[in-house]
């Protein structure tokens, strides 16, 4: 019934209304993707709008400069993402927790000047303009698809063999090892799996907006919102991230969207509140009241 | 790259690193200082670096206190700031998985940002004191730099004097060996923890303070530090303190060599690629395991 209503909303939504909807579909496949990587292995990854950006940029070069058509486009920046991962996670995945955590710190950083240095490609400092279209309501079915499908894999993942192992790798990644799980690779997959999510939802974002720069496609911001929603609504879980984000998407335009630095500034409470208080975020704490099954 | 790299250029490199190198090591000690005590990496160094640098700025627009002076000021004033932090927040995390303590830290991070960003605004400030360089021979050494290193120089010594000769230098030290053992041994390790985290606030503080007449004050300088101060502590060897040293200075030179072949852009980037390249072939580090 729910998936009934969000289908036939931008009939007669508001264009706010759909751009909303649209966004909040977007941080449900954002958070739901972070979810993937840190919720299950434990690794936690500070740097993961880089492949949000990278499947932007790589979807506004193909739209802009080889004119393919947008719904090529994405699929080819979740793509990209994932080449990327690939690049970075086989070398980082090998790292223990915490050297993880610092080396995607850094990515951000890096990935900025990179972009600002080969500028003849992605239009450097300036950004990239698109041809303009206008295709929100298109895009907020393809960006509902695409959280629809985090989800689900989040689902099956959680629900396999190989979600158990992920998960015994967050528990103890020494006894994991020993039990014979190959953890450097069973962390690539899962986050080649977190990727994908990011860089679709990033290419797509880029054709509805029309325009992006290194600035917008990488801030460190995002990644901040990513996980505070996936942390709040439950990490670990499959509803959580998206319990997280429409709430806290909710409350934010409702609230604090006007003053930008009181919006971080909470959303670093937020993180320790939850850090602190319910680690395992609002799912988690009615999982353990209500007895609800695991792969909520 | 056609430019002709003269013996003047490398001098001025390992000089500049060097000058450089100082300032590293002091800020990185205070971060290895956590990760060797309590094993929790503090996103939030950068940020409390920060709010040292922006100390000064005030002590020095409001009170006209030479920035020289007020950076014992600003170190124990942060100091504080630390011993507060890890009492109210931190030392929640501890003993808790290695998750909680990074995205604590992250919280804290974004959270004393953005409380400088509202509080100070994102306008650049700066501190005019002592500009120039003094030229030495075919070389010329940033007179603020220079006095910078100095400074770090002394910290950092005097630290290491603390840790070494003092019982509560010691008593921090045979913590972050073993904390079981340090208790029997009758050592308060929660105050440790207290004193530990409130020594390294103040580390990082007195490298904002010397900052302060470096570079421009805006809420974000602090990032970069933090990233760069777990470099050095990835190079040294994380939990081994004096190889802090070793890799701050390392982390000098290597910027300063890197900006000579390739735009200050890029330089960002060899960094990183350093620390990806030393995890992976040696990720105990240059000098090796845990040794304090």
């Amino acid at each position: 019934m729910l998936v009934a209503a969000l289908a036939v909303y931008p009939a007669f939504g508001t264009g706010y209304g759909v751009r909303a909807m649209l966004q909040i579909f977007m941080w449900i496949a954002l958070a739901g993707s972070w979810n993937i990587i840190s919720g299950l292995t434990g690794y936690v990854s500070f740097g993961h709008v880089a492949f949000f950006g990278a499947g932007a940029y790589a979807g506004a070069i193909l739209i802009a400069k080889a004119g393919w058509p947008w719904v090529l486009a994405a699929p080819a920046g979740g793509a990209a993402a994932c080449a990327l991962a690939l690049v970075i996670g086989y070398p980082c995945l090998r790292l223990k927790g915490p050297y993880f955590a610092i080396a995607m710190l850094g990515l951000n950083e890096v990935l900025r000047a990179l972009v600002s240095y080969f500028e003849g490609l992605t239009g450097g400092g300036s950004g990239l303009s698109l041809p303009t279209l206008h295709a929100t309501v298109p895009i907020y079915y393809a960006m509902a698809g695409t959280a629809a499908a985090v989800t689900l894999l989040t689902f099956l993942i959680i629900t396999s063999r190989f979600g158990l192992r992920l998960m015994t790798i967050r528990e103890d990644e020494l006894a994991a090892e020993a039990m014979g799980i190959d953890t450097a690779r069973h962390k690539l997959y899962a986050f080649l799996l977190s990727a994908a999510g990011p860089g679709i939802a990033g290419a797509l974002a880029a054709r509805d907006q029309g325009y992006i720069e290194p600035i917008s496609v990488f801030p460190l911001a995002t990644t901040i919102t990513m996980i505070v929603m996936a942390l709040f609504g439950g990490k670990g879980t499959v509803w959580g991230p998206v319990f997280g984000a429409a709430v806290l998407f909710v409350a934010q335009e409702l609230v604090w969207a006007r003053f930008p630095y009181v919006h971080q500034l909470l959303f670093g409470a937020i993180i320790v509140a939850v850090v602190l208080l319910m680690p395992r975020g609002v799912l988690g704490i009615l999982q353990v009241k209500y007895r609800l099954p695991r792969t909520i | 790259m056609n430019v002709v790299i003269t013996p003047a250029m490398v001098g001025q490199v390992v000089i500049s690193g060097i000058l450089a190198g100082a300032l590293y090591a002091m800020v990185a000690l205070g971060l290895a200082l956590i990760y060797g005590v309590m094993r929790v990496i503090n996103i939030a160094h950068g940020p409390l670096l920060m709010l040292g640098a922006y100390t000064t700025f005030f002590l020095y627009s409001a009170f006209g206190l030479n920035p020289y002076l007020s950076v014992p000021v600003t170190m124990a004033a942060l100091f504080v700031v630390g011993v507060v932090l890890q009492r109210s927040l931190v030392f929640r995390v501890v003993d808790a998985p290695e998750l909680s303590s990074l995205l604590l830290t992250f919280g804290v991070s974004i959270g004393l940002v953005n409380l400088a960003q509202l509080a100070f605004t994102s306008d650049l400030r700066a501190v005019e004191y002592l500009t120039g360089s003094i030229p030495l021979g075919p070389f010329a050494l940033s007179k603020t730099r220079l006095v910078a290193f100095a400074f770090a120089a002394g910290v950092t010594a005097l630290a290491f004097l603390f840790l070494q000769r003092t019982r509560l230098g010691k008593a921090i030290r045979a913590t972050s060996q073993s904390p079981e053992v340090a208790m029997v041994c009758g050592i308060d390790v929660r105050r440790i923890h207290m004193l530990t985290f409130g020594l390294a606030t103040a580390l990082a503080a007195a490298g904002g303070a010397l900052l302060a007449v470096i570079v421009a004050i805006q809420p974000e300088m602090g990032q970069v530090w933090t990233f760069k101060s777990f470099l050095v502590i990835v190079l040294g060897g994380a939990g081994n303190y004096p190889g802090a040293l070793l890799g701050g200075m390392l982390l000098g030179l290597v910027e300063q060599g890197a900006s000579l072949f390739l735009t200050t852009q890029l330089s960002e980037v060899v960094a990183y690629l350093l620390l990806v390249v030393v995890l992976l072939v040696r990720p105990t580090g240059l000098l090796g395991g845990r040794q304090t």
